[in-house]
């Protein structure tokens, strides 16, 4: 059995604050957001490129109009950028006709910077009983927001055939971490508990980062360890990092059926 | 090697570290209207233990802090803030009831009052603030610069000091001083990570391993209070090993946060961001 590992990024900015806070409060404790325009996206792009791992960037559409020089550094990097909505809805709360009109006014944002998003990942975890029509629709070949299983399955009883759901892993997600506030110590065992039992289940998983100085691993004292996590994945575990376009279309055949490691994923 | 980090430090120190108490005594419970009593008095063992404790640590190791501190609590102990003084050390400001919510119009009073106070009562008017809470408005730094001010430690966006940015103008006369609510303060870990203070201490060396090979500007806040702070002894203890394993480094600088602002706005386009 092959094993593979998407590291992902969510593209979080001032923009989970900027959701909730009005403008005049978006300082100190509402703006931890910056430190991923100033110091967070930067680092963790050039330690991509130390570590030659390629990687799945997910950019709310308005994080790119806040920063469209980091989302071109994403692309000239090799990276994936892919969708993720446009500024932190909750799209479960949507109505229909707004989530048709938000989709693609982000997805559209996303193709002037030159970018062509074939995945989809919810911005605030999220979705509508239409996102999945919407993305189809849009021509999106995979989504990556799902907490339901450990390898990829096929997205058709959801009412996208052709598209591909890569589960997201919360363990295997800094912010869930420290998010509740523990030592860097305790995020990592969590993390690597995680890892250690995930990879070798279906070969499969996805580990995502925040380049936030709160929630991410993105701080110095932090990026040793996801650079020990991508090692472990890679050396122990015998995993190849790939782009979530990449292992979208592998899985996929031509009959839209999804198979994974030989196996057929309805 | 930080790529900002120039050799700027004083005395060609690698690092600088700013050591800052929040005393955050009875003030903090008084602006929540509970009495301070009781089990509400976790903010009263700052007055009995917790900044004597640390007057006595700072005394043994020879390491000037900055003490953030509230006007209510100037007003009940105006001798604790002489006597913190006494020993060197900085006093900044810190609300008035350490408000923790957006004060709205009522922002600049309370502002200019603590002001009053803290300047009263030792003589030495406070050239800097840290927002209780980390709230902050558009007109916080415009009333803090007219009230003499020049810096604020209530950013988290940075791993550097730079530039404030007043009235859209970036300013050559007041610094950001970046604080480290995540990783380098003892509430979030103690609090919402129900850590143990050897856990606390563990990720506060792994920061000072860190940052001292790279951006080079350790700023840690702790509280001397009981409950969520840092004044019991066995939480105080972890502060004086992790003061220790500093002090213990080649290039490490103590410095207060007006020392520190101080130095950078000698040189402020060195620090515009």
């Amino acid at each position: 059995m092959s094993r593979v590992i998407a590291l992902t990024v969510n593209v979080h900015g001032m923009g989970p604050e900027a959701a909730r806070e009005p403008a005049s409060s978006l300082f100190g404790r509402f703006a931890h957001g910056g430190y991923a325009w100033h110091v967070g996206m930067p680092r963790l792009l050039d330690a991509l490129r130390d570590w030659e791992v390629k990687a799945t960037f997910f950019w709310p559409s308005s994080e790119a109009a806040r920063a469209p020089a980091l989302l071109e550094r994403c692309m000239a990097d090799g990276h994936e950028v892919a969708a993720h909505g446009r500024a932190f809805e909750d799209h479960m709360a949507l109505a229909p006709e707004d989530e048709v009109v938000l989709l693609e006014a982000a997805h559209a944002a996303l193709v002037a910077h030159g970018a062509q998003p074939l995945g989809f990942r919810a911005p605030t975890g999220t979705l509508s009983p239409a996102s999945f029509g919407i993305l189809h629709r849009l021509g999106y070949r995979y989504d990556s927001s799902n907490v339901d299983d450990d390898a990829p399955y096929s997205l058709a009883a959801d009412g996208a055939p052709g598209m591909v759901e890569l589960p997201v892993s919360e363990g295997l997600t800094d912010a869930t971490h420290f998010a509740r506030r523990l030592t860097q110590s305790r995020a990592e065992a969590f993390l690597l508990e995680t890892l250690d039992a995930l990879l070798p289940e279906d070969g499969f998983a996805v580990m995502t980062v925040h380049p936030r100085g709160d929630l991410g691993l993105v701080r110095e004292a932090r990026l040793p360890i996801l650079r020990r996590l991508v090692e472990r994945a890679r050396d122990m575990h015998g995993a190849r990092f790939a782009l979530c376009r990449d292992i979208a279309a592998s899985c996929l055949a031509p009959d839209r059926t999804v198979t994974w490691n030989g196996r057929p994923r309805a | 090697m930080h790529p900002k980090r120039a050799a700027r430090w004083p005395g060609g120190a690698r690092c600088v570290v700013s050591v800052t108490v929040h005393m955050d005594g009875p003030a903090v419970e008084v602006g929540r209207q509970q009495v301070p009593l009781g089990m509400h008095a976790a903010g009263r063992y700052s007055i009995r233990r917790g900044v004597p404790r640390t007057l006595e640590l700072f005394a043994r190791l020879g390491i000037p802090a900055t003490y953030f501190m509230c006007g209510y609590d100037a007003e009940r102990v105006p001798g604790l803030m002489r006597e913190v003084c006494a020993a060197g050390h900085e006093i900044a400001a810190h609300g008035y009831v350490h408000e923790g919510w957006d004060p709205g119009d009522a922002e600049p009073e309370l502002l200019e009052r603590t002001h009053r106070i803290l300047s009263d009562c030792t003589g030495i008017a406070p050239v800097g603030w840290c927002s209780p809470s980390g709230r902050k408005s558009a007109r916080t730094l415009p009333v803090l610069k007219g009230l003499g001010y020049f810096y604020d430690a209530s950013e988290k966006d940075d791993d550097l000091p730079y530039l404030a940015t007043i009235d859209g103008e970036v300013a050559r006369d007041f610094v950001i001083l970046p604080n480290n609510t995540v990783s380098l303060d003892d509430v979030p870990a103690y609090r919402e990570g129900q850590a143990l203070a050897a856990e606390v201490l563990e990720n506060w060396l792994q920061e000072l391993a860190a940052i001292a090979a790279g951006a080079g500007y350790v700023h840690l806040t702790f509280h001397p209070r009981a409950g969520f702070g840092s004044g019991t002894p066995a939480r105080m203890a972890a502060v004086a090993r992790f003061l220790e394993a500093a002090q213990a480094m080649d290039g490490v600088r103590f410095l207060t946060l007006r020392q520190l602002a101080e130095r950078c706005l000698a040189e402020p386009e060195a620090w515009r961001r």
